[in-house]
């Protein structure tokens, strides 16, 4: 591959490839991501698409919010287990809507933090209605084009988090 | 505290990356693809768990071994260190930063908030160097990100600590013994020897070459353990993803090999490895169309059974031509003394 050949104008997700340069050697060079740049909006479709299906079952009471996210963050069941240091029989009952009530406090902390969400994110879905695409959760680099911002705020209390809705000035 | 001057630029690959920056902040001159090569970094492996929601294929070797092999090799000495207490391991971190020495670390790439959230996914073998740290923020430099970052205390340590497969249990690592001018041709050739028995024989049929022609055969069976078709597009994607941009330096880091049989065919007088560099180069650009070829077919959803067969033919000429290069690459060095 030539240096030419690789060079991708997408300042968002750079990265390093190795190519053939101009005098023969072959070296290092800095561009974009090819795949970031022409097929992101396919990625964000695709992942678009998993959130609202996801949404709906557990609208439905199909899945329980623990399925959710360890489905959009592409856990499987037994590498949850393991983060979260709960026997892989009750991580299995703890996706069903049935057994989520059986989840500990404790326990649900520990599922949020393998997630990387607030505790209170597990009861709840956040959406703004400025949002086109109706992406549940609350994501800060999507919001930040948005006339309304969400951020969440943690506190020292782990099981208290203060979520702040703000007008964005235009 | 505040950072340490530390010259960041980015890297082909976290791990290997990692290791050269360290190695130069200390003036041993390496390059990247030299501490890849030597290390033995370029691999192919089909994997099918239950650790892993779909089958999976990688094209280096088991994160971790770049260190461990190019410290053996070479005799560059690294203190390593493991922890069970995140405390510990966060003060052990300060008292290192408090003398000017950046440490590399093992994370989960998931908890890196400095990237953008989509393109974070949990992923406990990413390596990184933190060079300093103010008040609750450290500074990274990280071989993926464009410039010095910053990372919250409590995100690093949940990187640090995330559990599952392969969980970095703080794993912390640094050069303690950096020769400067030193010749590397036995771990060259100790590299490639090793390099050759992975690729050609190791008695598994997901590894090395057998694990290519697995692929080639197994990808016709993908949508078997797909939900359904947009989560199969995705999985096709993410060939494209780990071929080209989940650190390999393109081609499933067949390219960065390349560099790295170049560079050691100047330093030890080799021509014979610039035609094998040549050929490793044509090798990465079929690796390049396969990714492509993967990207188009999953953005048009046109991933019936003729086209997956197509890819999988693709993947199979890459088999054939990488088992005569490694044959002809072991030829090179056949009978050659390694320490």
């Amino acid at each position: 591959m030539k240096e030419k050949d690789i060079l991708i104008d997408y300042k968002d997700h750079q990265v390093v490839l190795y190519a053939e340069k101009t005098d023969n050697s072959i070296g290092p060079v800095q561009t974009g991501s090819y795949i970031a740049c022409y097929y992101i909006d396919e990625f964000l479709n695709l992942m678009g698409s998993l959130e609202r299906s996801l949404y709906e079952k557990l609208r439905k009471g199909e899945i329980s919010i623990i399925y959710l996210y360890m489905t959009l963050e592409e856990l499987t069941v037994s590498e949850l287990a393991l983060r979260v240091k709960i026997p892989l029989r009750r991580v299995k009952k703890h996706l069903t809507v049935e057994h989520f009530p059986s989840i500990k406090i404790v326990e649900l902390r520990r599922y949020a933090e393998v997630f990387n969400i607030p505790l209170a994110n597990l009861f709840q879905i956040i959406v703004t209605k400025q949002d086109i695409k109706w992406r549940m959760g609350y994501n800060a680099e999507s919001e930040k084009e948005k006339p309304v911002t969400i951020s969440q705020e943690e506190t020292d209390n782990p099981y208290v988090v203060f979520t702040k809705p703000e007008i964005n000035q235009p | 505290m505040s950072t340490i001057p530390f010259h960041h630029v980015m890297a082909a690959h976290c791990e290997s990356g990692t290791i050269t920056a360290l190695l130069n902040h200390h003036g041993q001159k390496i390059s990247e693809p030299m501490v890849f090569g030597i290390s033995s970094g370029i691999f192919f492996g089909y994997m099918k768990t239950p650790m892993l929601a779909f089958p999976s294929v990688f094209s280096r070797i088991r994160p971790g071994q770049i260190l461990r092999n190019f410290s053996k090799r070479t005799g560059i000495k690294f203190e390593t260190r493991k922890f069970t207490d995140p405390v510990q391991a966060e003060t052990e971190l300060d008292r290192l930063l408090e003398r000017n020495q950046p440490v590399g670390v093992q994370v989960d790439f998931f908890y890196m908030d400095y990237f953008p959230s989509w393109y974070r996914i949990h992923i406990n073998v990413h390596y990184l160097t933190v060079i300093g740290k103010n008040g609750n923020k450290y500074a990274i430099s990280d071989c993926y990100h464009p410039v010095i970052a910053e990372i919250g205390k409590d995100a690093l340590r949940k990187g640090r600590f995330a559990g599952g497969s392969m969980a970095p249990r703080g794993f912390m690592f640094y050069p303690i013994h950096v020769p400067g001018e030193k010749d590397f041709s036995k771990a060259i050739i100790t590299g490639m020897k090793n390099t050759t028995f992975n690729m050609l024989k190791i008695p598994m049929p997901f590894l090395g070459v057998k694990g290519i022609r697995r692929f080639a055969d197994k990808i016709v069976e993908w949508p078997r353990y797909a939900r359904d078709m947009e989560q199969l597009a995705h999985e096709i994607f993410k060939i494209n993803v780990m071929l080209e941009d989940q650190g390999t330096g393109g081609g499933g880091f067949r390219y960065i090999y390349a560099s790295f049989l170049r560079e050691a065919a100047q330093q030890m007088n080799r021509p014979e490895w610039n035609d094998l560099s040549k050929r490793m180069m044509e090798i990465g650009d079929g690796w390049r169309e396969i990714s492509l070829f993967a990207s188009r077919i999953a953005k048009n959803r046109d991933l019936g059974v003729p086209k997956l067969k197509e890819l999988g033919s693709l993947i199979r000429a890459r088999a054939d031509l990488e088992y005569d290069f490694f044959h002809d690459l072991k030829k090179t060095i056949a009978g050659r003394k390694t320490k």
